[in-house]
């Protein structure tokens, strides 16, 4: 086993969350802030505002209008919405990095955490919860670990695999059992170095630990689902394959049944086809 | 899905999880096929099976083959090959939608006098798969473990 070490001293390797991403999204938790205290802040970062843009006029918010300006972006938005361009357009960057140790296609990691969040949603709408603010940050950076642990997932590759292959270690499992951490403890260790809210980290940290979820966490079962699902589908599946646990009782917690998984599934393409843009955010 | 009749094409489709794709190819006209499709079977949604065929086995299989046909391939002839159907890790089953598209195709090729000629199938492993129209040749990536011919 490797000293976990090397992986935290990575941890803080990794870029800051960018301050003007950071500032306006406490902004848009602020019911009484304007506008133009937003539009100060975000007009200085390109990728945002160009995001915005790009997002407002594409087929997924489906608007008659075409919108020119961030003003114009940012009026016609819900401030859930807004936070979720931020956030996409903030951390795509790093889920467009090259891994060679979970060997995903390039923009394979990127697709997995959109596809996760979308059918993140439309779990939550199908049984019937109000979606919680925190659900689609969690979903789309539940496996933010990856990005980190993938040299040493590469080193020790083997060693992991074999351990996979033997047929009772999930890919997760081995991780934890070659490296001493897994990349879903990094992922909420890396959340937490960018202070993000407490209920966010613990999602990333719990995605496949069902089993230590408490009753009243909303988002959790939710996000574990919808990786579940995402990972079933093959989309953004590198080397780990699709080795991890699925356990019936995220099905039971919600009344649903296989045939809701199809249908979601349905769904999802749908959905999937009108985020294309999202998909190739700058 | 794509079908073809150029020999320097190879028809590929990637991220098959419980997916599955089927690979089919007369040797003699050098004609073949590959349809990706998502799920079992089409009565789940009346509206999908119609303006999206393809996404389902019972819908998708026939026009994979009614394509090919149209470009010389005869039944008789075709050589079928399939990857995909894996699924999670799960001691339920209520996650295994790759056991029940393999089940739907096997359904339908029974039905229809089809063998299968090579598959690989199930496993917690995700697959991209190749079809070289020149040679009907069937190529595997498979996660964990590398590249095989089918």
């Amino acid at each position: 086993m490797i000293n976990i070490d090397a992986i935290v001293k990575s941890i803080k390797k990794l870029p800051p969350f960018p301050t003007v991403a950071k500032k306006a999204l406490k902004i848009l938790d602020d019911p009484d802030a304007s506008v133009d205290k937003l539009i100060s802040i975000i007009e200085y970062d390109q990728a945002i505002t160009a995001n915005v843009l790009k997002l407002c006029n594409s087929a997924f918010y489906g608007l008659m209008r075409r919108v020119g300006s961030l003003r114009g972006g940012l009026v016609v938005l819900g401030n859930a919405e807004l936070k979720n361009i931020i956030l996409a357009s903030t951390t795509v960057k790093f889920f467009q990095q090259e891994n060679i140790g979970y060997d995903v296609t390039r923009g394979g990691l990127w697709e997995h955490a959109v596809a996760s969040a979308i059918i993140a949603r439309l779990i939550s709408e199908r049984v019937g919860e109000s979606e919680d603010p925190s659900l689609f940050t969690a979903a789309l950076l539940h496996d933010i670990g990856k990005v980190v642990l993938d040299t040493f997932v590469d080193r020790y590759f083997e060693q992991i695999i074999a351990l996979v292959n033997e047929g009772d270690h999930s890919f997760l499992e081995a991780e934890s059992e070659m490296l001493g951490i897994d990349h879903a403890e990094v992922g909420a260790r890396i959340t937490e170095s960018w202070n993000f809210p407490k209920d966010i980290v613990r999602t990333i940290r719990l995605h496949h630990r069902l089993e230590k979820v408490s009753d009243d966490d909303r988002i959790t079962p939710i996000v574990y689902l919808a990786n579940i699902i995402t990972l079933s589908m093959g989309i953004g599946v590198g080397r780990d394959g699709l080795s991890y646990r699925g356990e019936e009782e995220v099905m039971k917690r919600y009344g649903l049944k296989a045939r809701d998984l199809q249908e979601i599934v349905v769904d999802f393409y749908d959905e999937y086809n009108k985020v294309q843009d999202v998909l190739g955010l700058v | 899905m794509k079908v073809s009749d150029d020999p320097g094409v190879t028809l590929v489709t990637h991220s098959l999880g419980s997916c599955i794709g089927v690979a089919v190819y007369d040797p003699v006209v050098k004609a073949g096929g590959l349809l990706h499709y998502m799920l079992p079977e089409s009565e789940l949604d009346a509206n999908k099976a119609k303006s999206k065929p393809l996404m389902f086995a019972d819908t998708g299989i026939p026009i994979l083959f009614k394509s090919c046909y149209k470009l010389g391939a005869v039944k008789g002839r075709m050589i079928v090959k399939l990857a995909g159907g894996s699924q999670v890790m799960d001691a339920s089953g209520v996650f295994n939608i790759g056991k029940r598209n393999y089940a739907a195709l096997r359904k339908i090729f029974w039905r229809n006098n089809v063998l299968i000629d090579g598959e690989n199938i199930g496993g917690t492993v995700n697959r991209t798969m190749w079809l070289s129209i020149g040679t009907g040749e069937v190529t595997l990536k498979v996660s964990g473990q590398g590249y095989k011919v089918l």
